[in-house]
């Protein structure tokens, strides 16, 4: 694969005229660590009591380290429907967990608005599983902190390693470094263009996997795309971030370009394009979440175009995180008996007030 | 038209590489198709184009070998073998897409290695070791590093730096005899 990835990593660095409008583009980061301990069963086929003795003994080593004083442990089993659903949200258990939950518990630490977070995960698909999640393209800073909170059970614990299959874990999908680096990027005009063929066999070709961050029907909603490392054994862990870091900056670029693009060659079209969004948010009443993402998206697009006045700045990954179904329900302590109408219209005006000029 | 994999079912996938001038064709049953996967069933047609992509990358290095043909043989022969740790068989593992604890990983190295090889592209961990290794695999880890970083300053005509990290492997090599 060398030989292709340099097709993507020629150095863009310093051609990248994007420094303000990067995290406008990569709208969240997200490094994760998978170790699972020698001497113990994967958890795909402990027995609950098995995970309840692993889950207490993990449980005992963070509570003990000072550092890691500031983490809240939270154990899956006693949560309810919504307040796992946005565990869910912020990645911090997987679709699969809710169904199983003995023995599953995370230790989180949340920065402000929830937007960055910390977490250690345990007897999830691997034993062990550190996570730290920051708002825009921020790559090495989670990454170091990964490493950081590691460090700790490191020096305690024993992690099933072996010399040419690195670090092993449950799935072979994350041998070796066990590293993932996944970025959320808002590419309205890409998803749209011509060249998002092009642009998606290229990142597969430098190794990367691109998947819908919200799906519909088969249909990618908000315009909003994970892109992570595909390829975790053969590659140090610097490797990895430093080709993601590149990746990501390539990403930027080609939106960046396809925009301008789009803007030259028919700039009534995303005008109106982008006024009709605005026309349907500001007089709606009534807002399924997932009509919400798509005008959103392209009511960002306006701001980050300048083409749209009338329009608070705001900021599109931590606004839809705000306006789903249990955000509106737990923020708002309202009763989960609500119904999709009722939720759809509280949302229609949580958004207008956010967005509209004047009505904050 | 029938699977060149395994001559019995009915292809029912079409793929067409043309690289310059060469022409090359492969048809595979669905069956066949989810072998080079390591993925359950239903993860399979989430992940297409990944597997159509690694799939790809098998084809054309090894097709004509005989190699993956081998790999599948011994997936659908082995699918009663027990991990003596943890007691799971091939067949779960493939079905979960899952091993089931660390020693899974050498008692089906077999079957596993060019699996994990085809994902992968690599078998050989080039990444961080914990701390509590022993020495023995830290220096062979050291190594492995040094030769690497030699390649790479031979290609790119660093001779001066290359003889000095050729000098340090040389060391590190009579102290592994040594020990």
């Amino acid at each position: 694969m060398t030989g292709k990835n340099f097709y993507l990593l020629e150095n863009k660095t310093s051609k990248n005229k994007s420094g303000s409008n990067k995290n406008k583009i990569i709208l969240n980061t997200r490094v994760r660590l998978a170790r699972n301990l020698t001497d113990y069963k994967f958890t795909s086929i402990c027995s609950n009591q098995e995970k309840n003795i692993l889950l207490k003994k993990i449980k005992r080593y963070v509570e003990e380290i000072k550092e890691l004083r500031d983490f809240r442990f939270y154990s899956v089993k006693s949560m309810g429907k919504i307040q796992k659903d946005l565990l869910f949200k912020d990645y911090l258990i997987t679709p699969g967990m809710a169904n199983k939950m003995q023995g599953k518990g995370l230790f989180v630490k949340y920065g402000q608005d929830r937007v960055e977070s910390s977490a250690i995960m345990i007897n999830q698909e691997d034993h062990l599983r550190i996570q730290s999640v920051r708002p825009g393209l921020n790559i090495s800073e989670a990454y170091e902190e990964v490493i950081e909170i590691e460090k700790y059970f490191e020096k305690k614990l024993s992690f099933a390693f072996d010399r040419n299959l690195g670090y092993l874990t449950a799935s072979p999908i994350n041998l070796g470094t066990a590293l993932r680096v996944s970025v959320i990027a808002h590419l309205p005009v890409l998803a749209v263009s011509t060249r998002i063929a092009d642009f998606v066999k290229k990142l597969n070709q430098v190794g990367c996997l691109i998947n819908g961050y919200f799906m519909g029907n088969s249909e990618v909603i908000g315009n909003l795309f994970k892109i992570s490392n595909l390829v975790t054994l053969g590659k140090g862990e610097e490797d990895i971030v430093e080709e993601m870091k590149a990746i990501c900056l390539n990403i930027i670029d080609d939106e960046e370009d396809a925009r301008k693009k789009l803007k030259e060659s028919d700039l009534l079209g995303i005008k109106d394009n982008i006024y009709r969004s605005f026309g349907l948010l500001k007089y709606a009443k009534i807002l399924s979440y997932e009509e919400s993402l798509e005008l959103l998206s392209i009511i960002r697009l306006g701001l980050d175009l300048d083409i749209i006045s009338g329009v608070n700045d705001f900021d599109y990954f931590e606004l839809i995180n705000k306006i789903s179904d249990s955000h509106i329900i737990l923020d708002l302590e309202i009763s989960s008996s609500v119904t999709d109408d009722e939720l759809d219209s509280i949302r229609a005006d949580l958004i207008r007030k956010k967005i509209l000029k004047g009505s904050e | 038209m029938n699977c060149d994999f395994c001559y019995n079912n009915e292809a029912t996938i079409h793929l067409i590489k043309i690289q310059g001038a060469s022409v090359e064709r492969i048809n595979i049953c669905k069956e066949c198709a989810k072998d080079f996967s390591f993925f359950s069933e239903e993860d399979f047609y989430n992940d297409l184009a990944r597997i159509l992509y690694k799939f790809f990358n098998i084809s054309t290095n090894d097709y004509h070998t005989g190699r993956d043909k081998k790999i599948l043989r011994s997936i659908s022969y082995g699918r009663n073998r027990k991990c003596p740790f943890c007691g799971i068989d091939l067949k779960t593992i493939k079905k979960i897409g899952r091993v089931g604890c660390s020693s899974c990983y050498s008692e089906f190295k077999d079957v596993l290695f060019p699996i994990i090889k085809s994902i992968q592209g690599s078998l050989e961990n080039k990444g961080k070791i914990p701390v509590n290794t022993s020495r023995k695999i830290k220096l062979e880890k050291n190594i492995r590093d040094l030769r690497h970083r030699l390649k790479n300053e031979v290609i790119i005509e660093n001779f001066e730096e290359a003889a000095r990290t050729r000098d340090k492997i040389k060391k590190l090599e009579k102290n592994r005899y040594d020990r």
